[in-house]
This record gives structure tokens, C-alpha cells and sequence, in this order.
């Protein structure tokens, strides 16, 4: 028995005796929506953190959320002002804030002011209070704010003076246990070298930054030890909630592989659907191009009819005319939007104010999808989408949809876009944005001069992964909607030009030009 | 919830001088209760606003109480948040009308709060100082004046 017993004894690996058990960093949850997805699921506990930036950026406002997000009776949090915002008018202002709970203000978080000892005092004086303090309260959470404006105006406080400060406020702070964080006014220029960073284990910046008539807010993740953060500028907007954030990436990084074998769906319009193949393939982006008029939102309309026909729900975005100019011209093309509306399949998003950010704009999209479980979606127009923006994310339009595209497709849902062009008759734009990159299907649609009278034309441009049929079809749009008609266009040449001329079939003579 | 009425700052002010009257020890009988409550104040409150922004609240204070009370032009706030120019002013006064002139400078004291951080952190910041004070009687009493 013994012999068996030791035969069956299992001897440690060489992995398990070099790689004992990783200690766990438990993530806080930052109570800022949005940025714990940043941060890699939160931030470290007992971590100490500087949190930087200009005035007015939010740098407070994020101090506080985390704070009422956190801290609890047994576990306080202890809120050092030093000089800045005086505590009285903190209080007053931070109060508007939905996060603020007056109720915490007994018993888990202790506002102190040091105002006085950073005047009066040395360095050391400061921090035997922050300590004193630490030690009385054993806080979840320590806030020094706002260190660095008091010790800029000290000439007689090196940079050394201030390193051993904050290296020494650092040691104490952890070993009480205490997530900290560290708020300071830094210009872009002191971020390089500056030894306060290197003690930091994160370092999160704030930005607002003015362009043209805007302002566009950023936040960076300059530094976080121990846990993979996303990294780029994210936007975030300050709300009546306080800060949101938006990540740069939308969820891309968990975006899924397509299927190889994918259904193809109706867009709505049957003989366009017999010149597609059958449909659009699922979780293809579909770009339908014309200029104004041309009938790009009825497609549109179409589409999310058809899905919600088939019980698949969708959202529409609209940029360009409100929910319920949307509803009223669907109603004359044959479909009522709002029993779907009412019925909670269909979603209407209409983001018209200037000044959104892009990222914030793709966010509620994304929501809109993810709530309701869309399988279709309608941008209309992304022109419209663009004008919504803040010029200064104008730039970021592009990198932004293309990212939204890719985490929406890749999680199945079908998205229709429509895009206006600037009519040539002379030539055949596909786009003004360049974004065709985006669509893996382009149906343009143009109007064209038939002996004399105006006709809209669609032709179907691409569709990647299939074959599709390339004729120039005419269409019109009724009371029954969207219809391709029968009239052969097959006699015209320079259909797509915009001013076609006749020529007859089978005729020896050449087409008039 | 509504703005507390000045009569119901005064109500609040009356009952925080009474139980600091009731409590007086000996070493403070000669201390007038408005002082060990503007001294209570100074300790709980300098730590939030600092010693400065603490002075700051009661100088204003003061000045809005000597537009009712003239002996409070001769009250001064020292440098660490203190009140002194009584005595003079007990000599001249009577006592009823320094218990006038107290409540006054309480409730000033106490609407100034109000004001700027609002009544709920105002109440809770008093009943940290104050716990046996009940602070929900002010509702029904101002429900009661508004029926």
C-alpha cells in the first residue's frame, strides 16, 4: 500500500516551485462610467496616484466620485485640502453632483484642511499631520489636494524638498493600507523627468483643449503599475453625473472573428436584394451613397423595416432630421416606425449637438445596440454624424467609425450607412470621406437625365466575399416605397455620367454624344 | 427641501445656546454661552474651512449681526478664530439683551452655512457638534407653519 501510495504521490513541477501564487491586486472601481474599462477593470488598491492636469479640467470632481464611489464607515476616506478650492466652496459646488451623498459626509469621508500648516509650516510639518491623521482614521482612501500650487509658491522648497515629500507621503500611505491619490496642476512640459512622476504608481492626465469654438476634453493614462491599460486619449465630458469617459478602442479589443458561413438578410427592396446575391450578408457595413434626394434614407428605412418585419430590432441614428420627421416620411413610404418604436424593437437615437465628442457619440450608439439587441442599424448620414462633431474630433471621424464599425459588425449586427455626395455630372464619386474602406457593400444612388425628365438611378458598386449584379437599375420612390422598375436602361450610355444618350440596341449608328 | 427660514435658524440657534448654557462648568461661568459656541464651531469647522476661512465665515457673520445689534460693533474675531470686546460690553448691557444679540449672531452664523454649502452638510457638520440636538423637528415645524 505504501509502494501504491507513493507511486501515485504526484511531485511538484519545476513551474510550480518557481512560480508561487501572484499576490492579487484587487481593482477599484473608479465610479467614473467608462474609465474603469481604460484602466485595465479599475484601479490598483493601495495604489498612490497623481492625478494632473490644468484648472478646470475635472481633476476634483474625479477625486470625488472616486471617493463617494469607495469609501465606507469602516474604511473612511480622508480628504486633505491644502490651497486651491476652498473646502467651503468645494462642498458647495460638488454637491450638485447625482454621486455626492451628503449622508457619507458623518462618518466616511473627513474633509481636513491643512491650508494653515502649508503656509506656516515646513514640509515635515505636513506630513506628520497627513500621517497623524492616517494613523487616527485608517482610511480606505487618502486625497491631498491640491499639493503642487502650495509648493510652486515656496522658493524656499526645492524640487528635492518636495520629491522626499511625496517619496515619504508614498511609503507611509501603503503601508497604511491606503489607495491615494495625489492632485496636482502640471503643465505638458513638467510631465518629462519630473521625479514625482517616478514614485506615482499611475498617473492619470486631464486635458481640455480649445479648438476653433470647442472644447474637447482628453484624459490619458500616463502610468499604471501592474495591469495593462488602454492607452491613447480617451474623451470624457463632465455631466451633471461628473466625469464619463469613452474609450478610444469602443470595445474593439474584444471584438470577435466573423463566422466563416454568414445568412444574407433582406435589405427591404427585393429586386435590389436579387441584384445583391440574395441580400446582405450579415454583419456586413453597407455604405448607400447619392446626393440630396436621391432617396438614401428611404433605403435606409427599408432596411430597418424589413429586420424588424423578421423580428430582428434595430436603432437608427439620425443626424439630420428628428425621430419624428424620421417617422412621418416612413409613414409615407409604407411603414410605421413608431408601433416598432413603442413596442421597444426600434431605437431612435438622434444626436444633433454640436460639440459631442466622437468616441461619447459611437458610445451611445453601442449602448442603443447592445439595449434593445439590435441586428440592424441605420447611421444616417454620416455627413450629418460629422457636422454633429466638435472640430477638433473631426480629425479622429474616421479612426473612430472605423473602429465602431469593426466592434459592431463583429458582434453581428448589420449596419447600414448613408453618405451624401456632391453630385458631378461627370463623374461617379463613391465618397467625399474616403470611408469606402469602411463598407464591405456600396449601393450608389444618382439621378440621371432620361429624355429630359430626372430619373434615379442605383447600381450596386461592391460587395465584398460575393458576386453581385452590376446593372444600372432606375427606381422610384412611392406611397409603397422603394421600387425598382422594369424601363431597361440598357438603349443609354453614360448612365453613370449623369446626362446618358441614347442609343438603340442592335443600331449600327454610333451613340450620340 | 426648502431653504430653512430664518425663525427656524433662530429656533436652532436657541436650542445649541441653551444646552451650552445648561452645560456650563464652572471654569466657563463667565464665558457667555455665544462664545463656547462659536468655540465649538472653530474647533469642528477649521478643520473642514481652515482657521482662515473659519474667521472668515464668523467676521461676516458679525457684520451682518451689528446691522441688528450695535454692541457688536464692539465684538472683534481675533487672528485664531476667537471673540473678544465683551467685556465691556457686559458692563453696559443687559443681560437679556446680550442672550438677544447671541442668538442673532448664531443665526447668522448658521444661515451663512446655509448658504453656502446648504442645510443638509449644515445640520450634519451641527450635529456632529451637537448630537443630542434634534435636527428633524425643523420639518414639521416648518410643515406645521406652512399648513
Amino acid at each position: 500500500m505504501a509502494k501504491k501510495g507513493k507511486a501515485t504521490r504526484r511531485k511538484p513541477t519545476p513551474d510550480a516551485v518557481s512560480k508561487p501564487d501572484k499576490v492579487m491586486i484587487r481593482k477599484l472601481p473608479t465610479g467614473v462610467p467608462g474609465l474603469d474599462v481604460i484602466m485595465g477593470g479599475g484601479l490598483p488598491e493601495f495604489s498612490f496616484n497623481i492625478i494632473s492636469g490644468g484648472p478646470g479640467c475635472g481633476k476634483t470632481t474625479f477625486a470625488h466620485q472616486f471617493v463617494f464611489a469607495n469609501a465606507t464607515p469602516e474604511r473612511p476616506a480622508l480628504y486633505f485640502t491644502i490651497l486651491g478650492e476652498s473646502p467651503i466652496k468645494m462642498l458647495r459646488y460638488q454637491q450638485q453632483y447625482t454621486f455626492f451623498d451628503p449622508a457619507k459626509l458623518d462618518r466616511t469621508i473627513h474633509f481636513i484642511n491643512l491650508s494653515q500648516v502649508v503656509l506656516k509650516q515646513d514640509l515635515s510639518v505636513v506630513l506628520e499631520e497627513i500621517v497623524k491623521e492616517v494613523e487616527a482614521a485608517s482610511p480606505a482612501i487618502v486625497v491631498v489636494d491640491s499639493f503642487r500650487t502650495a509648493l510652486r509658491k515656496r522658493t524656499e522648497i526645492s524640487e528635492l524638498d518636495i520629491q522626499y515629500f511625496v517619496q515619504q507621503l508614498a511609503v507611509d500611505l501603503t503601508t497604511w493600507e491606503a489607495t491615494t491619490f495625489l492632485i496636482g496642476e502640471y503643465a505638458d512640459e513638467e510631465l518629462r523627468d519630473n521625479p514625482v512622476f517616478t514614485v506615482a504608481d499611475g498617473v492619470i492626465w486631464l486635458s481640455q483643449v480649445a479648438e476653433r469654438n470647442s472644447v474637447v476634453r482628453k484624459l490619458q493614462i500616463l502610468k499604471l503599475r501592474g495591469q495593462e491599460s488602454v492607452p491613447g486619449l480617451h474623451t470624457f465630458r463632465i455631466t451633471d453625473d461628473g466625469l464619463q469617459a469613452f474609450s478610444r478602442t469602443l470595445g474593439f479589443q474584444e471584438r470577435k472573428g466573423r463566422p466563416s458561413r454568414r445568412a444574407r438578410i433582406s435589405i427591404g427592396i427585393p429586386e435590389l436584394d436579387k441584384m445583391m446575391g440574395g441580400g446582405v450578408l450579415v454583419g456586413d457595413s453597407l455604405l448607400v451613397c447619392g446626393s440630396s434626394g436621391t432617396g438614401k434614407s428611404a433605403f435606409g428605412t427599408h432596411f430597418i423595416a424589413e429586420g424588424l418585419k423578421r423580428d430582428e430590432p434595430g436603432v437608427m441614428a439620425v443626424f439630420e432630421e428628428r425621430p419624428e420627421d424620421c417617422k412621418r416620411r416612413a409613414k409615407h413610404i409604407g411603414h410605421e416606425l413608431a408601433t416598432w418604436e413603442r413596442e421597444g424593437k426600434l431605437k431612435f437615437l438622434y444626436l444633433r449637438p454640436l460639440d459631442l465628442s466622437v468616441d461619447e457619440s459611437l458610445q451611445a450608439i453601442l449602448e442603443a445596440v447592445t439595449e434593445i439587441g439590435a441586428k440592424r442599424l441605420v447611421i444616417d448620414s454620416l455627413a450629418g454624424f460629422e457636422m454633429a462633431l466638435a472640430p477638433g474630433f473631426r480629425t479622429d471621424f474616421r479612426e473612430s467609425l472605423y473602429r465602431m464599425m469593426a466592434s459592431l459588425t463583429g458582434a453581428g449586427v448589420t449596419v447600414l450607412s448613408t453618405v451624401e455626395l456632391d453630385e458631378s455630372f461627370t463623374e461617379f464619386r463613391f465618397s467625399n470621406y474616403t470611408i469606402s474602406f469602411l463598407a464591405d457593400d456600396i449601393v450608389r444612388l444618382r439621378y440621371v437625365d432620361i429624355d429630359g425628365i430626372l430619373c434615379r438611378i442605383v447600381t450596386v458598386v461592391k460587395m465584398r466575399d460575393s458576386d453581385h449584379n452590376k446593372d444600372l437599375r432606375e427606381f422610384t420612390i412611392t406611397k409603397k416605397g422603394v421600387t425598382l422598375t422594369d424601363r431597361r436602361l440598357n438603349d443609354y450610355r453614360a448612365l453613370i455620367a449623369g446626362i446618358p444618350s441614347y442609343w438603340k440596341q442592335g443600331s449600327s449608328e454610333e451613340p450620340l454624344t | 427641501m426648502t431653504k430653512p427660514t430664518p425663525p427656524e435658524l433662530r429656533k436652532l440657534a436657541q436650542r445649541i445656546l441653551a444646552i451650552e448654557a445648561a452645560g456650563t462648568q464652572p471654569a466657563d461661568a463667565e464665558s457667555p454661552a455665544m462664545f463656547r459656541v462659536c468655540e465649538k464651531l472653530r474647533r469642528s469647522l477649521s478643520r473642514l474651512t481652515g482657521l482662515d476661512g473659519f474667521r472668515s465665515l464668523l467676521s461676516r457673520a458679525l457684520a451682518l449681526a451689528g446691522e441688528e445689534v450695535g454692541w457688536f460693533k464692539a465684538v472683534r474675531v481675533m487672528s485664531d478664530g476667537s471673540l473678544v470686546g465683551l467685556d465691556e460690553v457686559e458692563k453696559q448691557i443687559s443681560p437679556r439683551e446680550i442672550a438677544k444679540g447671541e442668538i442673532i449672531l448664531i443665526t447668522k452664523l448658521m444661515g451663512l452655512l446655509v448658504t453656502f454649502i446648504g442645510e443638509g452638510l449644515t445640520f450634519r457638520l451641527l450635529q456632529q457638534t451637537w448630537p443630542e440636538v434634534s435636527f428633524d423637528n425643523l420639518d414639521s415645524e416648518r410643515r406645521k407653519s406652512d399648513g
